[in-house]
């Protein structure tokens, strides 16, 4: 009777301790492999955020977003994540999309003022009305892919 | 009146040159990168974020700095959101912001290649609680880029970030951090 209950409780240390251990080195979702939760344009997710920050933070932050927009430019002035800005209103609004460095092949070619639809982690709107230097507001998508 | 004109030449041609030495403007970058490191005997923690918007005034020497919380990117995708879910609440809580004073402008010639040092100090907010801080930053100069790297400490108990007792032994009192950022003139 003893040694049952002693193969049980082993088998779930050794379970527990197998979580654990799974859990503690989960890798980071993999945007390549995951579907999008929504598929937006680049002017409909600013102006999510411009309107209601934070509702949409909870629409869409931490979520593999599909974007359709336009490239206004290349920004590759950080080595360790080049990054691109798509148009987001018009005039002050924008939306950057950053990139792992092993991407930066496939940036370096994309042409400027062409619609592009990328994939990427949303992680926010980084913009503050007290910080007049940074007057300019962009939504933040990182980990970003190519959708071909 | 020829007296006059060249007079009038000659305040001009010095203003436009003390305008030029001094080389006012904004200097800006959404590409800076900011690094925080916590070390205890149990554990070292270490994030990066290279998506930091930051400017600072070459004239008046204000700078300031905007990060977004959920940009910090961990090894570890669980302790990432154990920082941005237990710690951070960062969808509530989504950025970081100083705004500040670079003490000493007038001895970082943004327009001469070289390196500087001043004093900057201001104010750091994190999880809507704001606090004064100051370091000293070290500005290089090199053919109209400037440099910017800085290191100071916080305490997060100070901004309400709250460590749970069974993990406290792993997280630091003392988060080091490091701002590395390079500045082009903006117009």
């Amino acid at each position: 009777m003893k040694k049952p209950i002693i193969l049980i409780v082993l088998f779930l240390i050794i379970g527990s301790v197998l979580y654990a251990y799974k859990m503690y080195n989960k890798p980071h979702t993999d945007v390549v492999t995951t579907d999008a939760a929504e598929t937006v344009s680049a002017e409909d997710i600013f102006a999510a955020f411009d309107n209601d920050e934070a509702a949409a933070m909870l629409k869409y932050a931490d979520k593999v977003i599909a974007l359709e927009g336009i490239l206004l430019s290349k920004d590759l002035s950080n080595e360790l994540e080049p990054q691109i800005v798509l148009d987001g209103n018009g005039y002050d609004g924008y939306i950057r999309c950053g990139f792992k460095p092993e991407m930066l092949p496939k940036i370096i070619a994309l042409g400027e003022n062409n619609p592009i639809s990328i994939k990427g982690i949303c992680v926010g709107m980084n913009e503050s009305e007290e910080l007049d230097l940074l007057a300019d507001k962009d939504v933040v998508l990182s980990n970003c892919t190519l959708i071909d | 009146m020829k007296k006059i004109t060249i007079l009038t030449f000659a305040v001009l041609g010095l203003g436009l040159v003390a305008f030029t030495n001094h080389g006012g403007g904004i200097y800006k970058t959404n590409t800076g990168n900011i690094n925080f490191f916590s070390h205890t005997s149990l554990e070292d923690i270490t994030a990066d974020n290279h998506k930091v918007k930051t400017a600072f005034d070459a004239t008046s020497g204000k700078i300031q700095f905007s990060a977004l919380i959920k940009d910090f990117e961990f090894p570890k995708a669980l302790m990432q959101e154990h920082f941005n879910e237990n710690y951070m609440e960062s969808t509530k809580f989504p950025k970081s912001t100083f705004s500040g004073t670079i003490e000493n402008m007038a001895a970082v010639k943004t327009t001469v290649d070289g390196i500087y040092t001043s004093k900057v100090s201001g104010k750091l907010t994190i999880k809507d609680v704001t606090k004064d801080v100051s370091t000293v930053g070290k500005f290089t100069v090199k053919g109209g880029l400037v440099n910017t790297k800085a290191t100071f400490t916080i305490n997060p108990e100070d901004y309400n970030i709250d460590i749970p007792k069974t993990v406290s032994g792993k997280i630091s009192r003392e988060i080091k951090i490091t701002v590395d950022a390079d500045y082009r003139h903006a117009h």
